[in-house]
């Protein structure tokens, strides 16, 4: 058995990591947001400058002529739309390859995220929470499965067999098998990428919210995101609805039972919107 | 995952090449072609319902998220497919229309996937599939053949050439004919 030490050290071979995020995250929480100062931090990528000037001219955005400067797309676009855009452009890159070990293919895992953070993102507009974090903690939930999916490439059909025969969670399984489990290896791993304490943490306890004090509200906007993704379909991977019911995530952010089809539905018409920016139709 | 319709090399396989349509949830779908395959994105919660008359080869499939309208009842009138109620009604309304007949209808079912929860406060999957059964039962129709509950993201594969209905589960490349019950 490794520890979650051992199996994060592995991750040289990682794409960037998304560095610009936690940069512009504390940019944009100061009062008076400095627009030259997040335009130098895109600038420094290229391709996330191309995309944010693409996503300025896209038919949804686009009002009077189209824009080549960066500055002026940052100016139409407003904050919010470019952090979310550099957020989901970050996690892009680092979620691309397949993870087989979770019977992922190529894409799926960022499929799932970015589901899961627009429900989380809506989740935490009703309760009254800091949407931009939610929306980035959720993306980045899995994370630490990219790490653990190499470790598990020989062993999946064992960890199925774990959950199916027990009636166990994934996670639990993960544990079993190899001695860590995949929140607890992401919510690491985006302490060394000096990620905040609230996502850290809110990562890490992202399937038992109520550990995750005093950023348990946080924790379960991703839990409860995360559902919504899931019971949506965009969930994939062996046994993908192998998790644990927690009733407290509803209790936390003080929400009725009943509120889970609610929050399916906005999320369904919030990802056609998504989509179609993403695409770039 | 797209479903398997290329009949591998060098088999005999007499299948003709079949027309893909994708059915993505909240929506539905009826044709009266024999070569089309209709499937849908994975399931999760949400539920297909396949409908499929060997006589005339109307066959239909519907993709839906959550069990009744009542929740939002603006959104039903746009997008009846999204709720199983109004979706069911929806998909045997086109079925007749194009002259579908009530007692050769063959009925399949897939998804209601559910998480591991006790407590049932998580049941979305549980409910599709109680409203879908009683909503079938109030027109005096009964499911065929049926995939559905357990922790498994699946989507629902529905071949007009021969009547028959696959299941994928997601992380599993080998598709599993549904067999009457």
């Amino acid at each position: 058995m490794q520890t979650i030490d051992s199996y994060v050290d592995k991750m040289r071979a990682l794409p960037p990591v998304p560095r610009i995020v936690p940069q512009l995250m504390h940019l944009l929480q100061e009062t008076d947001v400095d627009s030259s100062r997040v335009v130098k931090l895109i600038s420094f990528d290229p391709a996330l400058t191309a995309g944010v000037i693409r996503l300025c001219n896209t038919a949804y955005f686009a009002a009077g002529s189209p824009t080549v400067d960066l500055q002026d797309a940052v100016t139409r676009l407003g904050f919010q739309q470019v952090y979310r855009l550099v957020a989901v452009a970050s996690g892009a890159k680092l979620f691309s390859q397949s993870q087989a070990g979770y019977g992922l293919e190529p894409g799926e895992l960022w499929k799932h995220s970015i589901a899961s953070a627009v429900a989380a993102q809506l989740v935490a507009r009703k309760v009254g929470e800091n949407e931009n974090l939610v929306f980035t903690a959720t993306l980045l939930h899995d994370v630490g499965k990219i790490v653990l999916a190499s470790a598990l490439e020989g062993i999946y059909v064992k960890l199925l067999r774990e959950t199916e025969a027990n009636q166990g969670s994934l996670m639990e399984a993960e544990k079993k098998l190899l001695g860590v489990q995949h929140a607890e290896v992401g919510g690491n791993l985006l302490k060394r990428w000096k990620f905040p304490p609230s996502i850290v943490s809110a990562v890490w306890f992202h399937h038992n919210p109520q550990s995750a004090i005093p950023h348990h509200r946080v924790a379960s906007c991703i839990y409860l995101g995360n559902m919504v993704a899931h019971f949506m379909g965009h969930g994939f991977g062996h046994q993908a609805l192998a998790q644990r019911g927690r009733t407290e995530a509803m209790t936390i952010l003080n929400l009725p039972p009943d509120s889970l089809p609610q929050f399916m539905i906005e999320t369904f018409e919030q990802l056609r919107l998504v989509e179609s920016l993403i695409s770039g139709k | 995952m797209k479903p398997n319709i290329v009949p591998e090399e060098n088999s005999f396989d007499p299948r003709p090449t079949l027309r893909p349509i994708l059915v993505p949830m909240g929506t539905f779908a009826v044709v009266r072609e024999e070569n089309t395959l209709l499937y849908t994105s994975p399931l999760g919660a949400g539920i297909a319902v396949a409908i499929y008359d060997p006589v005339t080869k109307v066959a239909g499939l519907l993709h839906s998220m959550l069990p009744d309208s009542r929740i939002n009842r603006g959104l039903a009138k746009a997008r009846p497919g999204l709720f199983l109620e109004t979706g069911v009604t929806g998909l045997l309304e086109e079925a007749f229309r194009l002259k579908a007949q009530k007692e050769n209808l063959v009925i399949y079912v897939a998804g209601g996937a559910l998480i591991l929860d006790p407590s049932a406060y998580f049941n979305v999957g549980l409910r599709n599939y109680e409203i879908l059964k009683s909503t079938l039962a109030e027109r005096g129709l009964a499911i065929h053949a049926e995939d559905v509950g357990g922790q498994v993201n699946r989507s629902l594969h529905l071949n007009t050439a021969r009547g028959e209905v696959r299941t994928q589960i997601t992380g599993q490349p080998e598709e599993q004919l549904l067999c009457k019950r």
